[in-house]
Formats: structure tokens, C-alpha cells, sequence
């Protein structure tokens, strides 16, 4: 096939600085007209980046879909999700595959514990309050950790390699990472639309106030949100736990993510915290490709005021979301 | 959820967002400055460095009114001892300890009738804005001399606190050449490489040790952590290795906190260089690795220039095989005198830790400030800076010379000596003066 060069265009302004973003534009609109293999790879990266950027952020939409509560203790929650499955295959020898539902079920008791000793008693003060509650909330459980497990780094012991497909490296650990992502959305969505329970909860989400008058007991639908977005936490910490290394810090980063995510995909929308994730993860490979140094991060929070300002609401938000 | 989970009043939508906007802006804007200050500049110092001299510092625990006799000499580390950085934060805090443990064993200040060395340690978090803040709290705290940061952006802030204040400051580890270049500072030292000088060795001595073992190393990618450190190391490499013939045919940052590497490796492999020169913090050059082999790539010498991670017994030990045959060029541990070992082993009996080459240079710099104060007869922090200015140090386990400072606070002697994973252990392997095996090339 030959090879088209369309460097040769010049665009409006371009020149000085602009050329730090019209000479990656221009790279990139030459590798999709030379159809250049490294866009499917890019493309598979993007995808898995984004599955786990999703994951990581379902619990947090669904505990402010369900009870307008911001959990800034999201990320640590990922964290002990981490060394849950850690602990579980190190001390115990069981596959850390094992360990992923057991650390749903520690995260969950431990977001019950939590939402009921901190959350509940402030559940209809302003809603900083609650803010400022979860921020203590994951500074004790960090502190607690490190004093634990000291800040070194730790990693499950795992090799799992990586696929090639036609020329693509698809790294296994991120690829189940994103299939317990999916699998994780769906068997949630499935867990609402289907169950008594799950009815209950979106009928709270809907209107509180309502859902007292009809007898559903908001009290009980609280706690058990919350410890699910844990659970939904603990999941998600987990699956990263397979393929990357962490400390009692890592959830800063991904919680920074989650916060983007959620708003980018709409408040209490799990298709659009997908959605989200994957916009994020395809922005994050292809800006890191195509743009110098790390610009793609600030095209990621230009993206996030952009929606903050053009439609608050987010992809999925709105009347409906 | 999508059309199920309503948020039914609006207003919380809003108040959601206000608030979650300005959380994320506050989290997001306090992870670009811990990370990454990005500019090369000199850090935003204002441009009143030193003028006043400050309050002229701390004046020593004394016993009777007179202040004669001195009963401790007070070292104030700052260091991150929570966040990203800790890991190593600890080491470095813990080697400094150390440092002051075994001079107080020996009898204490000499100088100073015996007079104990005390550490007290603040926690920065690997975060710029806490730098001069941990500083300001030290120097409250008693702190005579100081000692951090391990972050370049960190140790920036900090410096600019010490000095202003009039207390010296010996950096434990911090490579931008930025902290004290063209800030005219009177009160900082580094005993460690700058980034030009590592980069400058770089060039000097690893195409040296590959081309004379039969190697080819004609053009390099590079693979940098995104803040002023990396930058500054990337800058220096741009202008050194060109002289000594190797070509850049690639440059790819890393973002701090990044979860991997899969972007830059990607370019790098496109690229495919003789070979890949890594520096970053010990978790991006993990990534890296992995990465490389999650893609089957490794170009035909993996190097790096001042990257903690193949410095790192714990890394290299989690990277695996993959990491033998990295060569690093570093500050590095002398391996040819009994008291690395002896250093190393009491370290690790006390603080059950790695004894690595960052954690061994902050050790050294306690040295460096624990003589200066020998040396001083005092524990006045003006006396402190004057002994710094014309101490000359040799007994350190540093693999580099005499210590001594020019008048930019530059160690001139400074070496970064090139290191190499061999079964899976970091090894000197050049100049042969330190060098405690040889090369594989």
C-alpha cells in the first residue's frame, strides 16, 4: 500500500507552539489514511485502560446515585481491595482470582461498618459534611495500612503474559480485568432491573421520600448501597491488583479518574461510567502517543470542565440518569 | 444504572458537581505539584534568595544560662514519609538516623564535649506545597541543619525555606539541576550528582562499557518521568549524548501515578533503538519492564540514567530475570570498603529495610552534615555553613571522591557510576576504581 504523507497540509495558525498540537494531529490523521497497524493496538490499549478506569468508578456513581453522598474514601476502598487479594494468595497460597470475591465481601462489611459509625449520622446534614467524613474516613484506613504493611510496594505474584493477536499484544491481566469490569456492570444491572432489592434501591434513588411513604426501609436501602459500591470497590481493586504493583497510595490516582469519570458519564449512570472510562482510557493511549510529554492528562481535565460547563449533567445524565 | 437511578432533586446534582469540581481541582492541582512542576525553570523562587540572611538559624540545645555547653546538635529531616514516595522516603529518613545512631555510639560531637546528634523528621508527603511548610515546622521544632527531599519539585520549595532562614541544607537526594542553579543560594549542598553531571556521565561511561564489550549503541529512546527531575535529566541527555554519538530517535514521558506503560513503550518500539535509557522513580521504571514484556520487546541494551528502580533491590526482585543485565547509571555504594558492608548491615539489623543507593546517599549526606558539624565546634547554624563551605570528606561509602562543595553548593567530586543487574543483584561495574565485577554486555 503506499504510503500517504499529508504533512504537507497546513493548517490555519499553525506554527510556534500550535505546532505541539497540529504535528501530532498530522502524524495521526497519516497513520489512519496508511491505515498503520499501531492504531489497532492503540485502540486494544485504550479499550483495556478504560475498562478498568470504568470499573473503578461503579461504585461511586452508584453511592451517589442512590444517596446523594460523595464517598472520597473510594479510593482507599480500592486500596484494601488490593491487599485483600494480596494477603488472600500470599498468606493463603489461593489463586488471587479466588481472593477478587472475597475482597468483594470485606469491602462490603467494611463500607456497612463504615456508612453506619460515619455516614448515617450525617446523612442529612449538607453534604460536605459527608465529604469531609469519608476524606477522615480514607485517611485512617491509608494511615492504617501503611502502619500496617509499611509503604513498600507490594504485587501478587502472578505472571500472566500477554495475548498477540494479528500483531496486537493484548496483556492478559488488563484484558481480565476488563471482563470482570463488564461482567461486573452487567450482573449490577441485572441485580436491579431484576430483585426486590434491587427495585427497592432504584425506587430510593428515584425519590427518598417517596420510597419511605411506600414502606421501603431507606435506613436498611442505605447501608446496603453503600456496602455495595464498597463491594463494587473491592472488585475493582482487586482486578488491578493482578497486573500492577500498589501501595496504600495507589487509590489517590484512580479516585482522581473515578471523579471524572462519573461526572463525564453522568451521576448514578453505570453505562456512562463505562462510557466514561473509556473515553478517559482512549484519551490518556492516544493523547500518550500522538502528544508530547503527558498532554494528554490536560486534555482529560479540559474534557471535565468542558462537560462541567457545557452539560453538567454529563452523556448519560439528565432527567433520566 | 442509567435510566433507573434517579437523582431527583437538581440541585444536589449541583451541589454535587461544585463540590466534586473543586475536591478534584484541589486533588488534581495538589498531584501536578507534588509530581511534576514541569517548567525546568528554577521553581518559582521569588528572587530573594539568601539576601537577608535570614534569622540566622538555631542555636542548639543548651545547658546553662550562659549557653557554654552544648547538649545536642538537632538534624531535621524532611522526607516523604507517607504517599508514593514513601517506600524509599523511610529508607532515607531511617539512614539518617543511622547516620546520627552511630556518631552518638562513638561518643557524640567530639568537638562538642560529646554532645548527641538528634533527628527529628517531618513527613512532606512527596508533595511540593508541604516542602517550605515541613521546613518552616523542622526549624520551629529546634532543627539546626536540614536535610531532604528525595522529590526534586519537594526539595525546590524546601531549600528556598533554609535558605531564607539562614540554616544549611544538605540534600539528601534530589537531581534537577534547578534547585541550585542561578538561585544564588548561600546555605545548600548536594553531595549527589545533578542531573548534567549524571547525564553527562551517562554519555561518558555507558556507550564506553557497551562499545567496549562489543556492543552498538548508536541511538537511544528516551523514557522519562514527566516533572522537573525527568526533564532535567531528558535536557541533559539531549545535549551530551550527541557528543558522544548516539542519536535520540525517541522521547516518551510517563505521568507520576501512571497504572502503566503501555503507550510509551509502544512508541519506543516503533522506534527500536539500541537502546532505552529510563528515569524515573522506582515504580515507572517497573512499569516499564513490565510493559516491555507484555509487548515481547526489549531493545539490545535496557539502560537508565539516575532511575531509582534498577537501583532497588525490592524492584529489581519484583521485576525478575527481566531486570539482569539493566545498566544504571547512578549514585551508587562504594562495594570497595568494609564500611559499606558494615553500614549496610547495621542498617538493615535495626530498620529491617533494603539498604539501596538512595537510601546509602541520604546516609552519606547525615555524614556530610554530621562532620560539618564537627568540624564547626558548634551547633550554631551559621557555623555549620561555614564548616560545609570548606569541608572536605572523604570517609563516606559513596562510590565517588572527596567531598567538597563549590561555591554553588555543587559537590565537585560527584560521580554516577554505572551499575548493572546481574542475577538480579545491582552490581558496580565502571569506572574500574569502584567497579566490584565486571560487565555483560
Amino acid at each position: 500500500m503506499p504510503q500517504i504523507d499529508i504533512s504537507v497540509v497546513t493548517f490555519p495558525l499553525q506554527g510556534g507552539g500550535l505546532d505541539r498540537f497540529t504535528d501530532p494531529l498530522v502524524q495521526f490523521l497519516t497513520d489512519i489514511a496508511n491505515l498503520d497497524a499501531v492504531l489497532l493496538q492503540l485502540l486494544a490499549f485504550g479499550l483495556l485502560l478504560g475498562g478498568v478506569y470504568a470499573l473503578t468508578a461503579l461504585g461511586l456513581t452508584m453511592i451517589f446515585g442512590v444517596m446523594d453522598v460523595i464517598n472520597f474514601a473510594h479510593g482507599v476502598f480500592l486500596v484494601v481491595g488490593m491487599y485483600t487479594v494480596w494477603l488472600v494468595s500470599e498468606s493463603l497460597g489461593i489463586s488471587p482470582f479466588v481472593g477478587i470475591p472475597i475482597a468483594a465481601v470485606v469491602l462490603f462489611v467494611l463500607g456497612v461498618v463504615v456508612h453506619v459509625l460515619t455516614v448515617e449520622p450525617i446523612l442529612e446534614a449538607p453534604q460536605q459534611n459527608q465529604l469531609i467524613a469519608t476524606l477522615g474516613v480514607l485517611l485512617i484506613i491509608q494511615s492504617a495500612i501503611e502502619i500496617v504493611f509499611t509503604p513498600d510496594p507490594q504485587q501478587v505474584q502472578l505472571s500472566l503474559g500477554s495475548l498477540q493477536v494479528g500483531g496486537v499484544f493484548i496483556p492478559l491481566g488488563q484484558l481480565y480485568a476488563l471482563i470482570i469490569a463488564l461482567g461486573t456492570m452487567l450482573a449490577v444491572r441485572a441485580f436491579l432491573n431484576s430483585t426486590d432489592l434491587g427495585r427497592r434501591i432504584r425506587g430510593t434513588a428515584d425519590n427518598r421520600d417517596g420510597a419511605r411513604y411506600v414502606g421501603i426501609n431507606v435506613k436498611r436501602i442505605n447501608y446496603l448501597t453503600f456496602g455495595i459500591g464498597a463491594a463494587l470497590a473491592g472488585v475493582a481493586g482487586a482486578s488491578i491488583a493482578l497486573f500492577q504493583r500498589f501501595d496504600p497510595f495507589t487509590g489517590e490516582t484512580y479516585l482522581i479518574n473515578a471523579f471524572v469519570i462519573v461526572i463525564l458519564g453522568g451521576l448514578g449512570s453505570f453505562p456512562g461510567a463505562f462510557v466514561g472510562g473509556l473515553i478517559v482510557g482512549m484519551i490518556q493511549v492516544f493523547g500518550g502517543y500522538y502528544l508530547p510529554g503527558t498532554t494528554a492528562q490536560v486534555l482529560i481535565f479540559l474534557l471535565f470542565i468542558g462537560t462541567l460547563l457545557v452539560k453538567p449533567e454529563g452523556l448519560f445524565g439528565g432527567a433520566d440518569a | 444504572m442509567g435510566k433507573t437511578l434517579k437523582s431527583s432533586v437538581t440541585s444536589n446534582r449541583r451541589r454535587f458537581l461544585k463540590t466534586t469540581g473543586a475536591s478534584v481541582a484541589a486533588l488534581t492541582l495538589a498531584g501536578c505539584t507534588s509530581d511534576d512542576t514541569g517548567s525546568g525553570g528554577d521553581g518559582g523562587d521569588g528572587g530573594d534568595n539568601g539576601s537577608d540572611g535570614g534569622s540566622g538559624g538555631n542555636q542548639g540545645t543548651t545547658t546553662g544560662s550562659s549557653g557554654g555547653s552544648v547538649d545536642e546538635v538537632v538534624i531535621g529531616s524532611n522526607h516523604p514519609l507517607s504517599g508514593s514516595l514513601a517506600a524509599t522516603g523511610v529508607g532515607m529518613n531511617n539512614a539518617i538516623k543511622l547516620a546520627a545512631m552511630r556518631k552518638n555510639e562513638a561518643g557524640g560531637i567530639e568537638s562538642l564535649g560529646g554532645a548527641e546528634v538528634n533527628v527529628i523528621q517531618g513527613d512532606n508527603q512527596g508533595k511540593q506545597e508541604l516542602g517550605g511548610q515541613v521546613t518552616e515546622e523542622l526549624l520551629s521544632d529546634g532543627a539546626n541543619v536540614l536535610t531532604g527531599c528525595y522529590s526534586s519539585p519537594v526539595t525546590t520549595a524546601a531549600t528556598q525555606v533554609a535558605e531564607r532562614q539562614g540554616v544549611p541544607f544538605v540534600i539528601s537526594i534530589a537531581a534537577a539541576d534547578n534547585i541550585l542553579e542561578n538561585r544564588g543560594f548561600n546555605y545548600v549542598y548536594r553531595p549527589q550528582p545533578p542531573a548534567r553531571r549524571m547525564a553527562s556521565d551517562y554519555a561518558d561511561l555507558v556507550p564506553t562499557v557497551v562499545r567496549d564489550n562489543g556492543g552498538t549503541l548508536d541511538t537511544a529512546g528516551l523514557f522519562y518521568i514527566n516533572n522537573s527531575y525527568g526533564q532535567a535529566i531528558r535536557d541533559s541527555l539531549r545535549e551530551t549524548l550527541p557528543e558522544q554519538d548516539v542519536e535520540i530517535v525517541e522521547e516518551t514521558a510517563i505521568e507520576f501515578g501512571a497504572s502503566n506503560a503501555n503507550t510509551q513503550v509502544s512508541r519506543l518500539r516503533q522506534a527500536d533503538p539500541d537502546t532505552i535509557i529510563a528515569s524515573t522513580y522506582v515504580a515507572g521504571g517497573v512499569l516499564l519492564a513490565q510493559a516491555l514484556q507484555d509487548q515481547s520487546y526489549r531493545p539490545p541494551h535496557l539502560t537508565a540514567c539516575a532511575s531509582a528502580t534498577f537501583t532497588d533491590d525490592k524492584a529489581v526482585s519484583d521485576i525478575g530475570d527481566f531486570a539482569n543485565g539493566v545498566l544504571d547509571n547512578n549514585y551508587a555504594l562504594n562495594p570497595t570498603t568494609d564500611k559499606t558492608a558494615e553500614v549496610r548491615s547495621q542498617f538493615t539489623e535495626n530498620y529491617d529495610q533494603e539498604f539501596s543507593a538512595s537510601v546509602g546517599m541520604a546516609y552519606t549526606a547525615g555524614e556530610v552534615i554530621i562532620q560539618a558539624i564537627e568540624e564547626a565546634g558548634s551547633a550554631d547554624s551559621e557555623d555549620i555553613n561555614n564548616a560545609l563551605k570548606q569541608l572536605q570528606y572523604e570517609d563516606h561509602i559513596s562510590a565517588m571522591g572527596t567531598i567538597e562543595f563549590n561555591d554553588a553548593g555543587e559537590n565537585i567530586n560527584a560521580l554516577a557510576p554505572v551499575n548493572q543487574v546481574q542475577d538480579l543483584s545491582v552490581k558496580v561495574v565502571y569506572p574500574e576504581e569502584y567497579a566490584e565485577t565486571s560487565p555483560q554486555i
